[in-house]
C-alpha cells in the first residue's frame, strides 16, 4: 500500500498557508500517519515557521525540501509564491531522509558520506533517490557526482533549489531545519516501482563554435575569443541570458546537452554555466519556441508513462527548470496542463521550478545534471 | 465560540486580497524578465539570419568554384585523351621510321656501290684502256644494283605511303573506301618493331576481300590500343610467347573484328571498370587508363558499333567489335 497526499496554498501569509496545506493533506490521509514528505516553498515565506507547524502535526516525518522559483501540484497547478507539500504513507515501503551539509567544502566526498550513512538506516537496498540540492554555493554537478558514486547504479532524481531569479540565497529543508549549502535527500526502498522521463524543447540555432578554454563550469574562450563575446554577438548585450542556454556537444559526439549561462565576468569576458563543460566541446546557442517547450514537457511525461513498470503510477514528482518559466511567461501553467492531460486527473503530483535538474538520460541509470529540462518521476506500489 | 458566516467570508476576502497583492508585485518583475527575453530573441534571430545569408553567400561561391573545377577537369581530361591519341600516333611513327630505315639504308649502300663502279669505269675510259670484259662486268653490276635499288626504294615508298595514310587518317578522321584487312596489315607493319622486341606473334586472318566505307584512322587507333594493351598487360611475366590474333569477318548485317590474346586475362571485378576513363592497373608503369576509354568512344560514337569483352583469368582476353553495315561501315565486296 502506498498512500500519497498533496497540499498546496498560495496564501502569502506563512502561518495561513502552511495550516491550509496541512489541513488538505490530513483530509486526504484520513487518519493515516505519513512516513515521509517533500516540501517546496516560495522564497518569501517564513520557512522556520512553516516547518514548525508541520512538525507539530507530524513529529515523525522524514521530510526534505527547499526554496523554489515556482511550485506545481495537482491541487493548484502552477503557482508562484506558494507552498506545496507531498506526503507518503506506506506499511511496507521504506523511505529515509538524509542530508549532506556544508557541501561546498568538498562536494563529492561529503555527498558520498551522507549517502552511505543514510543507506545504513535502511533494511533493504535503495531503489532510487530524490535529492534537493544547493545551487549557489557550489556546482551542483559535483554534488550529483558524489551522490551517484555512492549509489552506484541507483538513479538520482531531483532539482537544485532556487530563489526567484535573484541568485543570492537559497534554502534546503531537512526535517525541521532550514539549511543552506546542503543537500537533503530521500532514499526509497522496498516494494516500490518507478519510471522517469526528461526532455527540454530547446534547439540549437546559429553556427557551431568550439570551447577553447574552460575550467570546470567557467568558459573563458570560445573560438579563441572571450566567451562573453559569443553572447554579445547573438544577444547584442554584454551579459548572458539564461533563456538562451548553450547546446554543448562533447568532442566527437552529435548529441548535445544544455548549459544555461547563469553568470559572467565582464572584465575577464568569461561566462559561468550551470554544470561543467568538457574541454574542446562544441557549443551552439539555442532557442525555444513556447510550443516546443510545452512539447518537451509532454514528451518527458509520456516517456515516463510508457516506461512505467507497474500497474499504474500513484504519484508524480516533477522538476522543471526555472528558465522554462522565464520563456513560457503567462503560459507556464500549460506545463502542468500538458502533463495533467496525459494522466489520470486523480494522479497526485507535486514539484517545483529549479535551478538545475537531476535525472538520467533516457534509458540510462546514471544521473546527469541538466539545465532547461522537465523531469518527471512516476512512482507507485509494486 | 464558533466563527460566524461573516467571519469566514471576511477571512476569505483577506486571503484573496493578500494573494492579489503578491501577484501584482510578482507580475511586474516577471514582465521585465519577459521583455528582456523577447529583446534577446529578436537580436538572436537577426544575427542568425545574418549568418544564414553569409553562409548562403559562401555556398554560392563554393558551388561556382566547384563548377569551375569541373570545367577545368573536363578540359584536362579531353587533353589527356588527345595526348593518349597522340601517343598512339607516336608509336606508329617510331615503328614506321624503323621500317623505312632498312630499305633506305640498303638503297644508300647500293647507290654508293654503283657510284664507285661508275667512277672506275669513267677513269678507265679516260685512260683509253677499257676492255670489253670490263665493260660487260660493269653492265652486269649496274643492272643488278639498279634492280635492287628499285625494289628497295619501292618498299620505302610503299611504307611512306601506308604510313602517310595511317597518320593522315588518324589526324583527320575522313571517311573513305578501303580494304579492311589490307589496312589492318598496314597498321600492324607500323607496330611490328614494338612487337619484334617481344617473343609474341601477331596474326591477321579473315576475309581479304572485304571493302568498307568508313573511317580508317579510327580502326588504326582501335587496333593500336588493343595491341599495346595486350603487350603491356597480358603477359606480366614477360617470358611467355603470346599469340595475338586479329580476325576479320563479315556477319549477316555487320562486320566483326575479333582481337584475342592468350594472356593473363582480366579479373572479374575489374571487367566492368576497364572502359572507365582513368581505370588502370599499371599506373606505376605509365598507364593512363584512357586506352580502352578511347576504344569505347571510337567504336560507339565514330563507328556506331558495339564493343564486347570476354576474358578468363590465365586463358586470355577477347575484344569483339561489331559494326553495323547500314551505318558507319558499309561493306562492299569488289
Ligand atoms: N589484354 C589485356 N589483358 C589484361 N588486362 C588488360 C588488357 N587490356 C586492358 N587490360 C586492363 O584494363 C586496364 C585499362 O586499360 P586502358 O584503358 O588501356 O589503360 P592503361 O593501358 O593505361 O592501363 C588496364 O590497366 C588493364 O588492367
Ligand atoms: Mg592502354
Amino acid at each position: 500500500m502506498l498512500k500519497v497526499a498533496v497540499g498546496h496554498s498560495n496564501d502569502p501569509d506563512s502561518a495561513e498557508a502552511v495550516d491550509e496545506v496541512i489541513a488538505q493533506c490530513q483530509a486526504e490521509l484520513a487518519g493515516v500517519q505519513p512516513r515521509a514528505g517533500m516540501l517546496f516553498s516560495a522564497f518569501d515565506f517564513d520557512h522556520a515557521l512553516v516547518l514548525q507547524h508541520i512538525y507539530q502535526v507530524f513529529p515523525e516525518l522524514e521530510l526534505i525540501g527547499g526554496t523554489a522559483d515556482g511550485e506545481i501540484s495537482s491541487v493548484l497547478g502552477f503557482q508562484q509564491d506558494s507552498l506545496t507539500l507531498m506526503l507518503f504513507s506506506s506499511d511496507d515501503i521504506e523511505i529515509r531522509a538524509g542530508v549532506a551539509r556544508q557541501v561546498s567544502q568538498d562536494p563529492v566526498t561529503i555527498a558520498q558520506q551522507a549517502i552511505s550513512e543514510a543507506q545504513q538506516q535502511l533494511t533493504a537496498a535503495p531503489k532510487f533517490c530524490v535529492a534537493i540540492s544547493e545551487s549557489l554555493t557550489t556546482n551542483p554537478a559535483s554534488i550529483l557526482h558524489g551522490l551517484q558514486s555512492a549509489l552506484g547504479s541507483v538513479p538520482v532524481f531531483g532539482g537544485a533549489t532556487a530563489d526567484q531569479a535573484k541568485m543570492e540565497q537559497n534554502y534546503q529543508f531537512y526535517k525541521a531545519e532550514v539549511l543552506n549549502d546542503s543537500v537533503p535527500f530521500l532514499l526509497f526502498s522496498g516494494p516500490i516501482c518507478f519510471s522517469h522521463g526528461v526532455a527540454s524543447g530547446w534547439r540549437p540555432i546559429g553556427k557551431r563554435s568550439q570551447v577553447t578554454k574552460v575550467i570546470d563550469n567557467t568558459i573563458y574562450e570560445i573560438d579563441h575569443q572571450p566567451a562573453l563575446d559569443f553572447y554579445h554577438y547573438y544577444l547584442n548585450e554584454f551579459a548572458t541570458d539564461v533563456a538562451y542556454p548553450l547546446a554543448v556537444y562533447p568532442p566527437g559526439e552529435e548529441t548535445f546537452f544544455l548549459r544555461g549561462a547563469s553568470g559572467y565576468d565582464a572584465e575577464v569576458g568569461s561566462i559561468t554555466v550551470a554544470g561543467d563543460v568538457p574541454e574542446d566541446a562544441f557549443v551552439q546557442i539555442t532557442e525555444a519556441s513556447l510550443d516546443a517547450v510545452i512539447d518537451g514537457t509532454r514528451s518527458a511525461f509520456e516517456h515516463a508513462l510508457d516506461q512505467y513498470p507497474g500497474q499504474k503510477p500513484e504519484a508524480a514528482v516533477v522538476f522543471s527548470c526555472s528558465w522554462r518559466r522565464y520563456v513560457l511567461g503567462t503560459r507556464t501553467d500549460d506545463e502542468y496542463k500538458a502533463m495533467a492531460a496525459l494522466s489520470d486527473i486523480a494522479l497526485p503530483s507535486c514539484g517545483f521550478y529549479t535551478f538545475g535538474e537531476m535525472a538520467p538520460f533516457k534509458n540510462s541509470n546514471r544521473s546527469f545534471f541538466h539545465n532547461t529540462t522537465f523531469v518527471t518521476l512516476l512512482m507507485g506500489h509494486q | 465560540m464558533e466563527p460566524t458566516e461573516k467571519d469566514i467570508a471576511f477571512k476569505q476576502l483577506q486571503k484573496e486580497n493578500r494573494i492579489l497583492k503578491k501577484k501584482l508585485e510578482r507580475s511586474e518583475a516577471d514582465r521585465a524578465k519577459l521583455e528582456q527575453t523577447k529583446n534577446s530573441k529578436e537580436s538572436l534571430l537577426k544575427q542568425v539570419i545574418v549568418e544564414l545569408q553569409e553562409s548562403q553567400g559562401i555556398l554560392e561561391q563554393k558551388s561556382a568554384a566547384l563548377e569551375q573545377a569541373i570545367e577545368t577537369l573536363t578540359l584536362a581530361q579531353s587533353k589527356l585523351v588527345e595526348s593518349e591519341k597522340m601517343a598512339a600516333l607516336g608509336t606508329l611513327v617510331a615503328g614506321v621510321a624503323h621500317e623505312i630505315n632498312t630499305p633506305v639504308g640498303t638503297g644508300v649502300t647500293l647507290a654508293s656501290t654503283l657510284a664507285d663502279e661508275t667512277e672506275i669505269l669513267v677513269a678507265e675510259v679516260a685512260r683509253g684502256g677499257l676492255t670489253r670484259a670490263q665493260f660487260n662486268d660493269y653492265l652486269d653490276t649496274a643492272q643488278e644494283v639498279t634492280a635492287l635499288l628499285l625494289s628497295n626504294l619501292n618498299r620505302a615508298s610503299e611504307l611512306v605511303h601506308s604510313f602517310k595514310q595511317v597518320a593522315v587518317d588518324q589526324t583527320h578522321l575522313e571517311q573513305r573506301h578501303f580494304n579492311l584487312k589490307n589496312y589492318c596489315e598496314e597498321v600492324l607493319i607500323s607496330l611490328s618493331p614494338t612487337l619484334k622486341r617481344t617473343s609474341h606473334t601477331l596474326t591477321i586472318t579473315g576475309d581479304a576481300d572485304l571493302y568498307i566505307e568508313s573511317y580508317p584512322g579510327a580502326f588504326a587507333q582501335v587496333i593500336t590500343n588493343l595491341v599495346t594493351n595486350s603487350l603491356m598487360h597480358a603477359y606480366p611475366l614477360g617470358k611467355q610467347a603470346g599469340h595475338l590474333t586479329l580476325d576479320i569477318s563479315q556477319q549477316r548485317e555487320s562486320v566483326l573484328l575479333s582481337f584475342k590474346d592468350d594472356g593473363c586475362g582480366i579479373p572479374a571485378n575489374n571487367m566492368e571498370k576497364i572502359f572507365e576513363p582513368f581505370f588502370t592497373t599499371a599506373r606505376n608503369r605509365g598507364g593512363t587508363g584512357l586506352g580502352l576509354q578511347i576504344v569505347y568512344n571510337i567504336v560507339t560514337q565514330t563507328l556506331k558499333g558495339k564493343v564486347d569483352v570476354t576474358s578468363e583469368v590465365n586463358q586470355g582476353t577477347c575484344f569483339e567489335i561489331s559494326l553495323p553495315t547500314n551505318t558507319g561501315a558499309i561493306p562492299k565486296n569488289d
